[in-house]
């Protein structure tokens, strides 16, 4: 089974999201870089999948050279092949981002074997627009499921379970097909550190692709209202009780 | 490897030490057990093989790229090492310097991706830090030998699947002649583990007594050949003594760090300890021996590669580097000064943990009597 799976350099922010002067991007200067737990399932499912049932695992990032590092870091999960697509833009939209993908896409399996399965993230961990899976499945003519928790291989094709509200929808899809998966599908591994050192050391293709204009434009990010914790002193000594009590009262441990 | 493979390694090593292991520390050390999915993670990250060669799924690492990864393990609670510590260290070793090639492809694999736990069976009730008193026998007898002997505080007996157990292959022999090493796979008729011994510290790290029955073990059991035991077991504690001075250095590291912290942070009087000075004072000691530690572990581990001194610089450093950290861990608790006593703070395990590293795999009297042997008597 040829597999490729689309994931995105994100910020690795904490629970604070720094945010730049102008307010329209995060302040990247002092975070590092990660894929979203949501891509790191579909690298793990994967690598599972071709485990069970043979096959390549291609992983690809678009944007600047930088995504390199996330692109080595799925293939120490256990990725085969890595795929930069430098799309002539530092921060392509969802619209923009789809279609270089789908160009990719074309490029990489022109006089090649076609991918049976396309896996994305539900959607990133930064932007969260959970545009770029379906606009790629649409624009290739593949079959998508987005939300998905489970996935397994029926027959020529895919089952597939997504969680609906108070109950589960499954999904049989023919192959070739694509899927967004969501966090939960299964608990992604630690690259080992052997896996660590040949990723290190993979060579990357990189794509070219013309960019193309995306529709969507940043006006503004906000921060939600600042509702840290804080530490409010009861009282002292046996006078505390009473508040005390008052307290686990009011979260209904008493 | 070149230095950025292996600088990326180290971080590597390093985060998940701090990511996985620190935060759960307390139910390790409450629980006296590594919880089985971080067993997992860690044999997924290679753990298990990292000083084993590259060729049976190891890292193949130079003793002075172990040791620097024996630093970060330090940094948190000894029995996650330990788990995967025979592995790498005293019997993984045995396997690799003295195995046949058969031995290696049997055991090597499965002991690099964690599948199966090796362990070093030598100690015995009146045979600790010198070996030479040994009496378990391996009696040579149609093709193989029949091993009968008691082991004790044999480290992750009770999780093993083959032990290197060390026994007299010539009956008539004393002292260090006559000892020869054999693989002993755990689930032999005749072998029997015991109970996990209950500790002052280190919980979670598992030892249990090993009790050999009329083991038979066929000729091919035999590491290296007959009577090679002694020179075995010392060379495989040689390195091990190296790279628990290391670990010692990451643990004096994490006991200073949460002295500092606690120091900056906690506030008698009106104000902040750390300005006392007598603080101060504990504080500046434990970072001076710590810097001294540290650099004699990365010295000896050169030299140890280079092939110059395997017997001065290990033991001195195993001397010198799990004595510091009990001075260390010592202080750490000093500076908490109630809370250093309390359990489920830090330097309280650490002051428990830090005891046996005194005692095992070579005491500090018998590292003392390794080095002026060596003074009196060079080769």
């Amino acid at each position: 089974m040829e597999v490729l799976v689309c994931v995105k350099r994100v910020p690795a922010a904490g629970a604070r999201v720094p945010l730049t002067g102008d307010g329209r991007d995060i302040d990247t200067r002092h975070l590092g870089f990660t894929i979203g737990p949501h891509e790191e399932c579909a690298v793990e499912e994967a690598v599972r999948l071709v485990a069970a049932h043979g096959g390549r695992v291609t992983v690809l990032a678009v944007g600047p050279a930088e995504c390199a590092e996330q692109v080595r870091y799925a293939l120490a999960m256990g990725a085969d092949r890595g795929v930069l697509v430098d799309a002539g833009r530092s921060d392509p939209d969802p619209e923009a981002t789809a279609g270089a993908i789908t160009q990719a896409v074309r490029t990489l399996t022109g006089g090649e074997e076609p991918f049976d399965l396309l896996l994305f993230g539900d959607c990133s961990a930064d932007a969260g627009h959970h545009q770029v899976g379906i606009r790629v499945a649409t624009g290739l003519g593949l079959p998508i499921v987005s939300g998905v928790k489970a996935l397994e291989v029926a027959g020529d094709g895919l089952r597939m379970r997504r969680e609906a509200g108070d109950g589960v929808e499954v999904y049989r899809v023919p192959l070739p097909a694509a899927a967004a998966v969501r966090e939960g599908l299964n608990l992604p591994r630690y690259p080992s550190l052997p896996g660590r050192l040949r990723a290190r050391k993979a060579e990357l293709r990189t794509v070219a692709v013309e960019p193309e204009p995306g529709g969507l434009r940043t006006v503004r990010l906000r921060q939600p209202a600042d509702d840290r914790a804080a530490v409010v002193v009861l009282g002292h000594g046996a006078a505390a009780a009473p508040a005390v009590v008052d307290v686990l009262d009011e979260l209904g441990v008493v | 490897m070149d230095a950025e493979d292996f600088a990326a390694i180290e971080s590597a090593v390093r985060e998940f030490v701090r990511k996985e292991v620190v935060p759960r520390e307390a139910e390790i050390d409450e629980r006296d057990e590594i919880p089985a999915d971080l067993r997992e993670k860690a044999a997924g990250l290679g753990l298990f093989g990292w000083a084993l060669p590259a060729e049976y799924g190891g890292l193949g690492l130079t003793m002075a790229e172990d040791v620097r990864l024996a630093i970060q393990l330090g940094y948190t609670t000894p029995a996650f090492r330990s788990l995967f510590g025979t592995n790498n260290g005293i019997a993984g070793q045995a396997i690799v310097g003295y195995g046949s090639q058969a031995q290696r492809e049997r055991w090597l694999p499965a002991l690099a991706s964690g599948e199966a736990v090796a362990s070093f069976a030598l100690t015995e009730a009146e045979a600790g830090s010198d070996p030479s008193g040994l009496t378990s026998k391996a009696v040579p007898e149609s093709g193989g030998y029949v091993l009968t002997g008691t082991k004790r505080f044999i480290t992750n007996a009770p999780i093993a699947d083959v032990f290197v157990v060390f026994a007299r292959t010539d009956p008539a022999s004393t002292g260090r002649e006559g000892i020869s090493a054999l693989l002993v796979p755990a689930g032999l008729p005749g072998v029997t583990v015991g109970p996990h011994d209950p500790k002052m510290g280190q919980a979670g790290a598992w030892t249990a007594e090993v009790f050999l029955d009329e083991v038979r073990v066929p000729a091919d059991a035999l590491i290296g050949a007959e009577g090679d035991g002694f020179r075995i077991a010392m060379a495989s504690l040689a390195r091990g003594r190296l790279h628990i001075a290391a670990v010692c250095v990451g643990m004096a590291e994490r006991a200073l760090a949460e002295a500092v912290e606690h120091a900056r942070t906690t506030r008698q009087g009106g104000r902040v300890i750390g300005d006392f000075q007598l603080v101060q004072a504990l504080l500046a000691e434990s970072h001076a021996e710590l810097y001294a530690g540290r650099s004699m572990v990365l010295r000896a581990a050169e030299e140890y590669d280079a092939g110059t001194d395997r017997r001065l610089g290990p033991s001195s450093a195993k001397l010198f580097c799990t004595e510091m950290l009990g001075r260390v861990a010592d202080r750490a608790v000093q500076v908490h000064g109630g809370m250093g006593y309390m359990r489920g703070v830090a330097v309280e395990r650490i002051y428990r943990d830090a005891r046996l590293f005194r005692i095992y795999e070579g005491t500090s009297e018998i590292q003392k009597l390794v080095i002026a042997r060596t003074l009196l008597h060079p080769r």
